[in-house]
């Protein structure tokens, strides 16, 4: 499902790599647990999956695709279609309802769209199993607390079925007892969906119940911390 | 680049005698009768010893008017194609401000603060096409078929009318050092 | 695409507060740039359309532009009245062709009333040489009887037949001619022209309705019934203007010397082209001032919207990180951003628009009967056009700015930016 190789990623006007990552590969349907400090390359490497950012050297394949040799705008059209992103907070557009942001990808994406079927049931029915009361539903984003916040954002990522689901620090925000609750139900639905997961956090406590657990420093030759 | 340059050269070249061709300059003076001289009857008069208030003086003076104002046409003139550079007195504009008729003297200020000219040296324009951009008391140079109207007073010919083909500004030509 | 732009409706209602302000400075901005222009314009095409064919207006001595004011376009007063012994003998001036008498300073409910002879129907035209036309009925023949411009029967809903009563002075406050009404004997067609705001009547009746009256004020136990007022001699022995047309145009320079020089009394005559032709070359530099401060408030407006659409990009970074993680382009949000921009630069010049249709609803009639100004209900004319483009023009270029930024910061941030 996802396979780096050879990756080199250097930031602008730096003379040291910031990345350097020979391999890594996750398979379809697996949910990995990625440990990174905060800083340290992580976003960097999450920009580099998402096509926002090309890197110096090396293929990342997606679903087949190698996304380094798409242009821009293709790699813009192929985040659309088969990524879903969770961030650590202001994951939703404030002024939009829940259950708008948590649609937005099928506005998007025809093929999101289209693998949802009935777009809205398919928003609703997220929403339940992530545990969102059907009253916080029409209210606008802004006016939900973070945890409600946080699980909208996680039925926005998996809306249409996307292959891939990466999530950045997403319970960080959230206090101690409903980071493991938000967790399980991330898994869940992941499995569900049978969509890979990269979950990228500092906090190894959340490591247990993913298939498998990685550390970048592990895996990236690099070891500057990002400026 | 070379054939295009002479291609133009030529275009305005030889567009020059058609355009200048059929409209002959004419001077002002020319509208004047040969042999017309209005200051014939006060030669006698010694008008450099004359005080202003004095009334040889005032009656000179009156006389002259007089004459200016029923200055004769010259008949040669009539249907004859133009080209005449004067200053405009605009008249009637369209609803678009374009002017349509207009008084043509042949200096500035011909209006309530100088004496007017004679009346063989204003002439009556009309234009069918309403003419852009003109301003008042503006040079110009018009093109067009002046005719000489007889009119019902007592002196005869009665003055210049123009109908106006086209108006071009008015450039004052180099003087030579 | 129509999804970013439905989210950037959104997302501009959502800030409604902040962009309405802005989009109240645009459209008070527009509406004063084109009211400007419309009044500039407008103005200059009332005065030039507004008598045609006639040689000289002749008044007692004053200013050029007082005379023009008052004589042709009944605004303003005159200083002095003229001597009916002037204008009789100018009248057969051997270069005249026709001089029609002119008496102005009574009204009928705001409306001026112009004493003058059945001659003022043949002889005056307007706007490029078109006479004027009745609608309805004839030019008066005998005393008391009026003929109405067609604005003046149109607001007072008067017919042909119908009785009115003149006012003295030019406000309806005025001490009234009540004794002596006057019958419509006739209703011109419009002209566009102060013509259709006159009430006319021959010159014996403002002899008539002012017999019993001295100085302004009728004299109390000396009313002289209407019926009686043919027993007296009628004739005027002042006048405020008249008019002349000549026999051959080239001759006014004469005529005009002669008037100004004539030994009978103070008068001045002047060519109704060149004295409004003279009156535009001296407001042609107050015009382009005016018109060049009203685009200068414009630019502020604009600039202000720049300066909101700015300060809200800060705000809304997290917002574009978003869109861009959900699959925006950094074009998407360039494109974003600057439509925003003339969107509302568009809905500003929409609602100046509107306020400036109200505005002339309004202030039209006003500047008609003060200015002899008419204002024409139309939504764009020729030159309006370039300004609408030239502004909307300014607000996109003004837009691209933030659109700019916007597209730099996308591709700065990421899908992670750093506040």
């Amino acid at each position: 499902m996802i396979a780096l190789a050879d990756l080199l990623y250097r930031w602008p006007g730096q003379a040291a790599a910031c990345l350097d990552i020979p391999r890594l590969e996750i398979a379809a349907g697996e949910r990995v647990f990625l440990h990174g400090p905060s800083g340290g390359g992580k976003s960097t490497l999450l920009g580099l999956l998402g096509g926002v950012a090309v890197p110096e050297r090396g293929s990342i394949e997606l679903l087949g695709s190698d996304i380094t040799r798409l242009s821009g705008h293709s790699r813009d059209r192929f985040r659309a279609d088969h990524i879903g992103f969770i961030f650590q907070q202001f994951n939703l557009l404030p002024w939009l309802s829940a259950l708008d942001n948590a649609l937005l990808p099928c506005t998007f994406s025809a093929r999101r769209l289209a693998r949802a079927g009935n777009a809205r049931e398919a928003a609703t029915r997220l929403l339940t199993h992530l545990d969102l009361a059907a009253d916080a539903w029409h209210k606008p984003a802004g006016e939900l607390s973070v945890g409600q916040q946080q699980r909208v954002a996680a039925a926005r990522a998996l809306i249409g079925r996307p292959e891939i689901l990466i999530a950045d620090e997403p319970t960080s925000a959230l206090d101690a007892p409903r980071q493991q609750i938000f967790i399980d139900l991330l898994l869940a639905e992941a499995k569900a969906e049978g969509a890979a997961l990269l979950f990228v956090s500092h906090d190894e406590r959340l490591a247990a119940h993913f298939d498998r657990k990685i550390a970048l420093c592990d895996i990236n030759r690099a070891g500057t911390v990002e400026p | 680049m070379n054939k295009l340059l002479f291609a133009l050269l030529a275009v305005i070249y030889l567009g020059q005698p058609v355009h200048a061709a059929p409209y002959p300059e004419i001077k002002w003076e020319a509208l004047v009768p040969k042999g017309w001289d209005p200051t014939r009857d006060l030669k006698n008069l010694n008008l450099g010893t004359l005080q202003d208030s004095d009334p040889r003086a005032i009656e000179a003076l009156e006389k002259l008017k007089a004459l200016w104002d029923n200055a004769p046409a010259e008949p040669a003139h009539h249907g004859k194609k133009i080209r005449l550079a004067g200053y405009v007195l605009p008249l009637e504009r369209d609803k678009a401000g374009k002017v349509t008729e207009f008084l043509l003297v042949p200096y500035f200020g011909a209006c309530i603060h100088t004496p007017p000219p004679p009346a063989n040296q204003i002439i009556h324009a009309r234009s069918a096409k309403p003419l852009a951009g003109v301003k008042m008391m503006e040079a110009l140079w018009v093109h067009g078929t002046l005719t000489v109207q007889r009119g019902e007073t007592t002196w005869g010919v009665a003055g210049y009318r123009l109908t106006v083909d086209k108006i071009a500004p008015y450039e004052l030509p180099q003087t030579k050092k | 695409m129509r999804a970013i732009l439905t989210l950037a409706v959104k997302s501009a209602w959502a800030r409604r507060l902040t962009l309405g302000v802005t989009l109240c400075a645009i459209a008070l901005a527009s509406a004063l740039l084109f009211a400007v222009e419309r009044v500039r314009h407008d103005a200059r095409q009332s005065f030039t359309q507004a008598v045609s064919g006639v040689d000289l207006v002749v008044g007692a001595r004053s200013g050029s532009v007082q005379l023009m004011l008052h004589a042709v376009f009944r605004a303003g007063s005159a200083t002095h009245n003229i001597r009916w012994e002037s204008f009789a003998a100018l009248a057969t001036h051997p270069v005249v062709d026709w001089a029609v008498p002119l008496v102005l300073g009574d009204s009928h409910r705001g409306f001026p009333v112009l004493g003058t002879t059945p001659d003022y129907f043949r002889h005056f035209h307007y706007s490029d040489r078109r006479p004027l036309v009745f609608a309805a009925g004839q030019a008066f023949a005998d005393v008391f009887e009026a003929v109405l411009g067609s604005a003046v029967a149109a607001e007072l809903r008067l017919e042909v037949g119908d009785r009115i009563t003149l006012t003295h002075g030019m406000t309806e406050a005025g001490p009234g001619h009540d004794d002596k009404p006057f019958t419509v004997v006739g209703i011109l067609a419009p002209t566009g022209t102060p013509v259709d705001r006159g009430v006319h009547v021959n010159l014996e009746s403002i002899s008539a309705i002012h017999l019993d009256w001295v100085a302004g004020a009728p004299l109390p136990g000396l009313a002289i019934p209407a019926e009686f007022v043919k027993k007296f001699d009628l004739q005027p022995k002042e006048i405020t203007a008249f008019l002349v047309g000549l026999k051959n145009r080239a001759d006014v320079f004469r005529l005009q010397r002669h008037i100004n020089g004539y030994r009978g009394e103070p008068l001045m005559a002047v060519m109704p082209g060149v004295a409004l032709d003279e009156l535009w070359q001296t407001l042609g530099m107050i015009e382009q001032t005016l018109l060049a401060m009203s685009a200068l408030v414009v630019v502020i407006g604009l600039a202000g919207l720049l300066a909101t659409m700015l300060a809200s990009l800060n705000e809304r970074r997290r917002e574009l990180a978003i869109l861009r993680a959900l699959g925006a382009s950094p074009r998407e949000l360039f494109l974003l951003l600057t439509a925003e921009g003339l969107l509302i630069t568009t809905l500003g010049v929409a609602f100046g628009l509107g306020l400036l249709a109200v505005g002339t609803f309004f202030f039209a009639p006003l500047l008609q009967a003060h200015f002899g100004i008419i204002l024409q209900w139309r939504l764009f004319a020729p030159n309006e056009w370039l300004l609408l483009a030239a502004i909307l023009a300014t607000g996109l270029v003004a837009s691209l700015i933030p659109g700019w930024r916007a597209w730099r910061m996308s591709l700065a941030d990421g899908l992670t930016p750093r506040n």
